[in-house]
């Protein structure tokens, strides 16, 4: 039914490839033949699609410059949609997969994860409960509000993104953020290589830029192929919900599918802080009647598991 | 050869004094000086090469990090900014005021505005981690972020400091331009002093404009300093973190610029009396009254950090407890806390609350401990409140922290010494006493696009899906019938299972008919759920009767398309023969939720890319009014040069 992610990817960077090569089309690009150097000398050349659908020859020794970044059109977001989450923290048993997985989907250092994992314990009368928090993808969002270049911005669709070709590092939207969700790139990132393998381009976070902020992207670019989020997926306790606000369901990892209200009401779903006046796309259920050990009790979970996120087997 | 230099006008033997000597202080450096700037030069070029290394690699180099992503940098800023406000306070309130005694330290106090606001906001760009894209912030510009009101209050000031510093010495370049000449100065800097001159000569229309000029300058400074330290504030007061969202920000942030600002002209101005030997200008009697201002600040600056951490304390709201314990109790930052009350607070006050025990030393002693105190203060408004997020890092395994590199100490270094290179080279181009002044005395939401897919951005494919069931859904209302078969399943042996809604007694219900070979099949055990974006959502389970039907309510309260279609399905979970088979219908009657997507565009709001009009109104009418003073003021200028070259020609005549 839908492209797979590979050829979704593969596509993208041929077509992406090709809107580069507008120089290259320049540079003796012309309509393919068979595959053949015409002139005889050089290099030989590739077939590669431009936006506008027509095939064109490149030379395949001469890469492209990275291409000037369009991001109008992920700004919009994605059509008809208003994502929300929901973490049931009474599944939640900290093993800490969906940060591993974050990280690993999205290439993040090991320091600066997208989702962390808190052990958090209000008080100590309280119940001490594990906290998974991404982004909250704010309705009234901070981090918006005092970005002086909509750098950061909020899409229709209710996702929080950054343009990291505009951000000029200033890092307020980091002081503003008051769930400390955003992480800056304080060095010459490394970016993951490899053609065909990785997405990247607006919306993907990727390639990551010096002197730039990040966070959670919530997968955009995996909802557009109707693909769960990497924490959603990946969680085994079917902990981690997203879905549709329009559709009223969620959907978690087991693929069970639940009315996003009834689940709320039923279930007494809250976001943190709410006093705070930000409106957060994400919720959470309490951990009531909680069916794994929490934090410090006997069979918890136990080490860094923002850190290695190491997986009980 | 010029007008100037033919000119003598006559001047009180005291005027001739002040000339005479505050000439000589532009004479030639001696060795002291000449190494003063050379260490000045030294320091700043290390930091040159800090901040190249900083560009090289990254704010990597700096102690900063997530949690605590400001520092050193930005308490620079703040404090430089701080102490920009010298000289508004001094030379505009004392203007306005006409408060006579200010005359010899104005341009002193003017020019560390100039300066300090210089410095102050290269330390912005120097914490940027994209310096390379400054031009954002006019490119890409948002209203609504305090960051552009910072932009605008901070370039206004900086203009309107110029200006006023300027302007108060064009009087004084005619006979700068005389002494250049008789003393053989460098050709180009007779030029510009001749320039800077503007063809003033003192006539009575010149004056009169450089009186209004002065006069427009002096009121609308002081606003336009009082909003730069706001805003400044504002940074730090817009967001909801503990410690920064305070009402009294604004005020607490101006009062402790005028503080720190004071304190530091008065240590400019031993410093310059030291050097230029200023004594009969600089007298013990301006330090005393300027204490005087100072007492006041100082016991200001105590109440409003009485106000602000007082009610913080007393009211104990978890998350400011926990930055109060940091900022108060047994940390570094409680001993920094304690250790800037006593000798930024209270020594300069036990200093110089007694008018007899007021001398010139302990004057002078108060007033470095606040300037470094102030300095302490600002890193300790910025850094112990990034330590204490709403969320504890220490629940996530992080300890947030904050040790400042050597970078970033070569770069604070670099500042203070471009700032004092800046001052010392301007006193000597200009008179750091304003001659004239002083020997007056004596006298959008997109339409979904229906275009196909382009690039690799492509809309995702279940976009089609949703139109096709929009069309499906459409087609059933086109028949009027709330109720159509989408689809049959058939299955082995020919079994079919039929989804319909129906209404009976006032109730919809989704009914499946489950047939088998034509004949109606009893004790099927059928699934219904609604279609929805990743996997469908389960309604409820019933068996078939003996008529082969089964029903749940129909969802109603369930959000549709935008026509209020709902895709449905029912699928057979038990005999196992027949387990999976199924049947979807679109049917009619569900909420609608999602509506047709506006074509308005974002909404207005502080966090949209559109800013609400009140923000938009209240900034161009602000920078309107300033600006247009400014305009006014330049105008005066015109007048000035104007009135000169008509002199000049009748001169020559």
């Amino acid at each position: 039914m839908t492209m797979g992610r590979r050829e979704f990817v593969r596509a993208g960077l041929l077509a992406t490839g090709a809107a580069a090569t507008g120089l290259a089309a320049r540079n003796g690009a012309e309509p393919a033949g068979d595959g053949k150097n015409p002139s005889g000398e050089g290099p030989p050349e590739t077939v590669a699609l431009t936006p506008d659908g027509q095939l064109v020859a490149v030379r395949e020794a001469k890469p492209a410059p990275a291409p000037r970044e369009d991001w109008t059109e992920i700004r919009r977001g994605i059509p008809g949609r208003k994502w929300v989450m929901v973490f049931d923290l009474a599944k939640c048993d900290g093993c800490g997969a969906c940060v591993e997985a974050c990280s690993k989907g999205h290439f993040t250092p090991a320091d600066r994860e997208w989702i962390r994992l808190y052990k958090m314990q209000d008080s100590p009368e309280l119940a001490p409960y594990w906290f998974p928090k991404p982004c909250f993808h704010c309705d009234n969002p901070p981090c918006c509000k005092v970005c002086p270049v909509g750098a950061t911005f909020k899409r229709d669709d209710g996702i929080v993104l950054v343009d990291n070709t505009r951000c000029i590092g200033c890092r307020f939207c980091m002081a503003a953020c008051p769930y400390s969700s955003r992480v800056f790139n304080w060095t010459r990132p490394t970016n993951p290589t490899g053609p065909g393998h990785v997405a990247t381009g607006p919306g993907t976070g990727l390639p990551r830029r010096i002197g730039t902020t990040e966070k959670c992207d919530l997968c955009e670019s995996r909802l557009r192929e109707s693909q769960l989020p990497h924490c959603v997926a990946v969680c085994d306790m079917n902990a981690v919900y997203i879905g549709d606000e329009h559709e009223d369901a969620v959907t978690n990892a087991a693929g069970e599918t639940v009315q996003f209200s009834k689940l709320l009401r039923d279930r007494a779903g809250y976001r943190h802080l709410e006093d705070l006046g930000t409106h957060p796309r994400v919720f959470y259920l309490p951990p009531v009647g909680r069916r794994y050990a929490a934090p410090g009790e006997p069979g918890a979970e136990t080490g860094d598991v923002n850190a290695h996120a190491g997986r009980k087997p | 050869m010029s007008w100037t230099s033919r000119e003598a006008p006559k001047k009180s033997p005291y005027a001739q004094q002040v000339e005479t000597e505050m000439l000589a202080t532009l004479e030639p450096l001696g060795r002291g000086g000449r190494l003063w700037i050379a260490a000045l030069l030294a320091v700043c070029g290390f930091a040159l090469f800090a901040y190249i290394t900083q560009l090289v690699n990254g704010l990597r180099v700096t102690g900063m990090r997530d949690y605590v992503s400001w520092g050193l940098y930005m308490t620079n800023f703040v404090f430089f900014i701080g102490i920009s406000h010298a000289g508004t306070l001094i030379s505009a309130i004392l203007r306005v005021t006409h408060a006579e005694w200010r005359r010899p330290i104005t341009r002193m106090a003017e020019a560390i505005t100039v300066f300090a606001l210089i410095v102050g906001a290269s330390m912005i760009i120097i914490d940027m981690g994209r310096p390379d894209r400054l031009l954002n912030v006019i490119v890409h510009g948002r209203l609504s972020s305090p960051i552009l009101w910072d932009v605008c209050s901070i370039m206004t000031y900086l203009t309107g400091s110029f200006i006023y510093l300027y302007v108060a010495m064009i009087p004084d370049m005619p006979m700068l331009v005389r002494a250049a000449e008789k003393r053989g100065r460098p050709r180009w800097l007779v030029q510009l002093y001749q320039a800077l001159a503007l063809g003033y000569k003192g006539t009575p229309a010149q004056e009169r404009f450089l009186n209004r000029a002065l006069g427009a300058m002096a009121v609308i400074i002081i606003p336009v300093a009082v909003s730069v330290h706001t805003v400044v504030s504002w940074i730090f007061g817009m967001t909801v973190r503990p410690g920064w969202h305070s009402t009294i920000f604004g005020p607490y942030f101006v009062i402790g610029a005028i503080f720190s600002g004071t304190a530091a002209l008065i240590t400019a101005m031993a410093l310059f009396r030291r050097a230029y030997h200023l004594e009969r200008y600089l007298t013990d009697d301006h330090f005393r009254k300027l204490a005087t201002l100072l007492v006041a600040l100082t016991l200001l600056y105590t109440y409003f950090t009485l106000s602000e951490y007082l009610t913080t304390w007393y009211g104990g709201l978890a998350t400011e407890a926990r930055l109060i314990n940091l900022l108060m109790g047994a940390s570094p930052y409680g001993a920094a806390f304690w250790f800037w009350a006593v000798t930024g607070l209270f020594i300069p006050l036990g200093l110089l609350i007694m008018p007899s025990k007021r001398s010139l030393g302990a004057i002078i002693t108060a007033s470095v401990l606040i300037n470094i105190g102030m300095w302490l203060k600002r890193f300790l408004i910025l850094v112990p409140t990034l330590e204490t997020p709403y969320v504890p890092a220490q629940a996530a395994g992080v300890t947030p922290g904050y040790t400042p590199t050597w970078v970033e100490w070569a770069i604070t270094a670099g500042g203070f010494a471009a700032f004092m290179l800046l001052y010392t080279l301007f006193s000597r181009l200009f008179p750091i006493v304003s001659i004239w002044e002083t020997a007056e005395d004596a006298g959008t939401t997109e339409k979904v696009p229906a275009a196909p897919p382009r690039g690799r951005f492509a809309r995702p494919t279940f976009v089609p899906i949703r139109a096709l069931l929009l069309a499906a859904g459409l087609g059933a209302l086109a028949i009027g019938g709330a109720t159509r078969v989408h689809a049959q399943a058939a299955g082995p042996g020919d079994a079919r299972v039929a989804l319909t809604k129906e209404v009976r007694d006032d109730e919809a219900q989704l009914v499946a008919t489950v047939t088998a070979d034509g004949r109606p099949l009893k004790g099927a055990r059928i699934s219904f759920s609604v279609k929805r974006m990743f996997s469908p959502m389960t309604l409820g389970e019933e068996v078939t009767g003996s008529d082969g039907r089964a029903s749940v309510p129909f969802p109603s309260t369930l959000p549709g398309g935008a026509k209020g279609e709902l895709a449905v399905l029912a699928e057979i979970v038990s005999p196992d023969r027949l387990a999976g088979m199924r049947g979807e219908a679109i049917t009619a009657g569900a909420r609608t939720v999602r509506g047709e997507p506006t074509s308005a565009g974002p909404p207005r709001a502080l966090w949209s890319s559109r800013a609400p009009v009140g923000v938009i109104a209240a900034i161009s009418f602000l920078l309107a009014v300033v600006w247009s003073t400014y305009v006014f003021v330049v105008r005066q200028l015109v007048l000035i040069k104007r009135d000169g070259e008509e002199k000049r020609i009748s001169y020559v005549r």
